[in-house]
């Protein structure tokens, strides 16, 4: 059974159908990267499995237990968590406090187990520990995506959703960012992933899917994507989504 | 000298209920984005329930505060399910609206109960105050001034140190974002208008042996702890209490130095001028564009 499952999912806003009927799967250990270009509908699809969207048809298992209709506080309590696009690390917290509130899914901690799990995050982020005080809007955009990241690992999740973590960040920046995505993959956690940068996703990626205007056009392994000439012609710029 | 001292202890005394008024503004405004209007009204339904327990049915000084104070979390609580949660995907616009209507629905419900006739509530304390040199301390005043230091000193606390702290200032940052990590929303704001109710339900029973107890007592308080927020800043907790002891101060000496009946209109006096020139307070934050 696979670890996450959609089935035939549509999304509306309003009367515009953003995502329309999606299946797709993500087995356990898996890293699984959607490409797609702007609009496309990669950030609505992960939003819809973290249940900030209610789906308008098909569905969602984890599992293989339908979370379609549950709020994201009890999906994160399953083990999905979300780090979405733009970071939206809390500007007015410290980067330790940030960390923290990660694990705000797990119950039963005290306050100085959770401190004591923020500052072994560290370890895998040595970059921003000097930034463990500092509050979060002070940082820059790729500190930031470290600890957004940190904070989603907070969760022990066993699905991580990462949205563009590669956005706006400096090539080395971005090195440094997949670098953790490939770590996190070693420790089993399991990743979807969603990227613009098809070079960069695919290589740490296991499968990938090609979303173009809310519909699945491709899926396959990375070496099976990359040899395909529309991906190519996507990624390099010569077809852009309507 | 003398007199300037008297008037400053006296000014911090007031200053202090406008400054528990103001947190409850902020707050709400932070957890919600949304200025309460009803916020006074908290102040001027604890003052009544004061009234009742302690002055009508006799009951001991801290029993019939503790009741009314229980008496608040219930108001705060009905009034989070009743005018914010329904409308919490609404725009702020809404939301104000249905603060200012619970703002007449309280005041007109306790009028129906109670009638129009102002009440009179003795101080706390059998001595009525002392000097200490040339100032005389009134012993209500200096009740206020205590009472307000430990509670902000414990909001203090509990904000800067404890986890549930942080997550009510994660919620007031990014409502979505807080969700995303399984910190529960909705009831991080049913706390926050609780506490608030609560704290502007001690500022309203602290004041009532000061001022007549009354229906308007309420938009009275309000509209002076609202000129604090502006003068301290929206988004600013800090703020709100500096903001509340300044107005305190100021409105003391202006009505000790200039004139006593426009004792009320240098706190308007004030608000417009900070309006004007620094709507965004003295410790920042842009809240002209909410509000
Ligand atoms: N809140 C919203 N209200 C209305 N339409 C929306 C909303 N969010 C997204 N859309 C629309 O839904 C479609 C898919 O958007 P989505 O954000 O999922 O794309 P994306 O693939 O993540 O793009 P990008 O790479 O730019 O982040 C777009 O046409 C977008 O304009
Ligand atoms: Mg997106």
């Amino acid at each position: 059974m696979p670890l996450l499952e959609l089935r035939d999912l549509s999304v509306l806003y309003g009367g515009v159908e953003a995502v329309r009927g999606v299946s797709l799967k993500v087995e356990a250990g898996e890293v699984v990267t959607l490409l797609g270009s702007n609009g496309a509908g990669k950030s609505t699809t992960l939003r819809a499995i973290s249940g900030l969207v209610k789906p308008a048809s098909g569905d969602i298992l984890f599992d293989g237990r339908s979370i379609a209709a549950e709020r994201p506080e009890s999906i994160v309590r399953r083990g999905i968590a979300h780090v979405p696009e733009g970071r939206r690390v809390f500007p007015g917290l410290s980067v330790r406090e940030n960390i923290m509130l990660g694990a705000s899914n797990r119950t039963g901690l005290s306050k100085s187990q959770i401190a004591a799990e923020a500052d072994e995050m560290f370890d895998l982020f040595p970059d921003i520990r000097r930034f463990a005080g500092s509050l979060g809007w002070t940082l820059s955009g790729g500190q930031q995506q470290m600890v957004a990241v940190a904070r989603g690992l907070m969760a022990k999740p066993r699905l991580l959703l990462l949205d563009e973590p590669s956005l706006g960040l400096a090539p080395v920046i971005v090195q440094a960012v997949f670098a953790i995505v490939a770590e996190i993959r070693r420790r089993g956690t399991t990743v979807l992933l969603v990227e613009q940068n098809a070079r960069m996703g695919l290589s740490v990626a296991d499968r990938g899917y090609v979303l173009e205007t809310g519909r699945l056009v491709l899926s396959g392994s990375p070496a099976e994507l990359w040899s395909n000439e529309e991906i190519r012609a996507a990624y390099l710029g010569g077809r852009t989504a309507a | 000298m003398d007199l300037a001292l008297q008037l400053l202890f006296t000014g911090i005394g007031i200053g202090s209920v406008y400054a528990l008024v103001a947190l409850g503004f902020v707050l709400i405004f932070r957890a919600t984005n949304v200025v309460n209007f009803a916020q006074g009204e908290f102040s001027m339904v604890a003052a009544f329930l004061m009234i009742v327990f302690s002055v009508k049915l006799e009951l001991p000084y801290w029993l019939a505060f503790l009741i009314s104070l229980g008496g608040m979390a219930l108001l705060g609580a009905l009034f989070n399910l009743a005018v914010y949660y329904p409308l919490r995907h609404r725009t702020y616009l809404p939301v104000i609206i249905s603060t200012i209507g619970a703002s007449i629905f309280i005041a007109n419900t306790v009028l129906a109960i109670h009638g129009p006739e102002p009440e009179v509530m003795s101080g706390w304390f059998e001595t009525p105050g002392f000097l200490v040199g040339p100032v005389y301390l009134d012993s209500q005043y200096l009740l206020i001034i205590a009472v307000t230091a430990a509670l902000v000193a414990l909001q203090y606390w509990f904000f800067e140190h404890t986890l549930l702290g942080k997550k009510l200032q994660a919620t007031s940052q990014d409502k979505e974002m807080a969700a995303l990590l399984g910190i529960p929303v909705a009831a991080m704001i049913m706390i926050t208008f609780v506490y608030s109710a609560v704290i502007g339900g001690i500022a309203g029973i602290l004041v009532a042996p000061v001022l007549f107890v009354s229906i308007s007592m309420g938009s009275t308080i309000a509209l002076k702890a609202f000129a604090a927020t502006i003068i301290g800043g929206f988004g600013d907790v800090t703020g709100a209490i500096i903001g509340g002891l300044a107005l305190g101060v100021i409105e003391t000496f202006g009505a000790a130095y200039i004139s006593v009946p426009y004792k009320d209109g240098f706190a308007f006096l004030v608000l417009v001028l900070f309006l004007v020139f620094r709507p965004q307070g003295i410790f920042g934050e842009r809240v002209a564009e909410k509000a």
